[in-house]
């Protein structure tokens, strides 16, 4: 018997079944993604000027320094957090909304009641290290939000510099209700 | 020769006579088995750390530069993991075991070689000696140091190469449905 002719066999035997259940699995999961989805290729800029309207930096993901990200958030835009969910229950910027980015396909539904395609929103993660804020907001402008803001400090840059932190899980804080 | 034959190749004959060799024969065929139960466990666990969570498997890969934001990444985030898992699976249940080792040897030596490719790049990069290079290779494993995920990987190529080139395989079910 030839053993590799016998080895090929198997193994395409092996790879078409894993391949399969991959994909059935991916489909009804919940945290899928589409493999052929479009991948928007947008460039992530420097803020322009703080306050300068989106228009200044059209197709573009903005990123923010740490003044003006505490501007959005006391403005009470929406602000995403795309850290996991121990993180942010651990501690998170007041009012921010959790959207773990490798949770994406499981929470987006959950989380587009409280986007605005018109309005502003910012994204920040862990710290200065991480990128899946700029990653995150790359899959929303897929989604047509273009007004994403991005404030690469992260939960660090904020925390350090001594601002409010909220404590708390989800549901809590989407009501308004969180610990801080 | 039909194709129950070949996808369940056992050539039992080929450990040889009971008087003969027996003892030296078992003795690799228990050693065979002790080397299936440890790849399969490897694998299994380190499929169960990266299925589900595609997006984090397909950065984790994106770390090696070698393939960018797109069909090919994700496809391959996606369907990884599951082979992995029914590479794991087979090996302990004792089907497709040669064609299992094949994949198994294939993937590891693709593994080894990022991994180096990837330690090169840090050592060139940073100047961070070999001994003290420190990552998560994205293997299912967290991170570790370089040179013990290189050794390991070997070690995984080496422990495929002996199930492909066993004679023959006891405990599995192929003997049943053998005549």
């Amino acid at each position: 018997m030839n053993r590799f002719k016998c080895a090929i066999l198997q193994a395409a035997v092996v790879a078409v079944v894993g391949t399969a259940a991959a994909f059935i699995y991916n489909t009804f999961s919940g945290n899928g993604i589409n493999p052929f989805r479009k991948i928007v290729d947008v460039p992530v800029v420097e803020d322009v000027k703080p306050d300068e309207p989106a228009e200044a930096a059209p197709e573009a993901i903005r990123v923010i320094d740490l003044q003006r990200f505490a501007g959005v958030v006391d403005s009470g835009r929406v602000v995403i957090d795309a850290r996991t969910a121990a993180d942010y229950r651990e501690g998170h910027v007041p009012g921010a909304i959790l959207l773990d980015y490798y949770e994406f396909g499981r929470h987006i539904a959950s989380v587009t009641p409280y986007l605005d395609f018109e309005s502003e929103i910012a994204i920040y993660c862990s710290g200065p290290m991480c990128e899946d804020s700029e990653l995150l907001a790359k899959e929303l402008f897929a989604m047509g939000y273009f007004r994403i803001l991005v404030y690469r400090g992260g939960f660090e840059g904020w925390e350090e510099a001594g601002m409010p932190v909220e404590r708390g899980d989800r549901e809590r804080n989407h009501t308004g209700s969180g610990e801080t | 020769m039909r194709l129950r034959d070949y996808l369940f190749e056992n050539d039992i004959a080929a450990i040889g006579g009971r008087r003969s060799r027996a003892a030296a024969v078992a003795g690799n065929q228990y050693v065979i088995a002790i080397v299936r139960v440890v790849l399969g466990a490897v694998f299994i666990y380190a499929a169960l750390q990266k299925i589900g969570k595609p997006l984090m498997f397909a950065d984790e890969i994106r770390m090696y530069h070698v393939l960018e934001r797109g069909p090919l990444l994700y496809t391959v985030a996606i369907a990884l993991p599951w082979i992995e898992l029914f590479c794991g699976l087979s090996l302990l249940a004792g089907v497709f075991l040669r064609g299992t080792a094949l994949i198994l040897a294939a993937l590891n030596a693709v593994f080894l070689a990022m991994i180096t490719w990837r330690t090169v790049g840090v050592m060139n990069a940073e100047g961070t000696p070999l001994m003290k290079i420190y990552f998560d290779c994205g293997c299912g494993f967290g991170a570790t140091y370089a040179w013990k995920k290189l050794i390991e990987d070997s070690a995984f190529i080496l422990m495929a190469a002996a199930i492909y080139f066993s004679p023959a395989f006891r405990f599995t079910p192929a003997r049943r449905w053998k005549g």
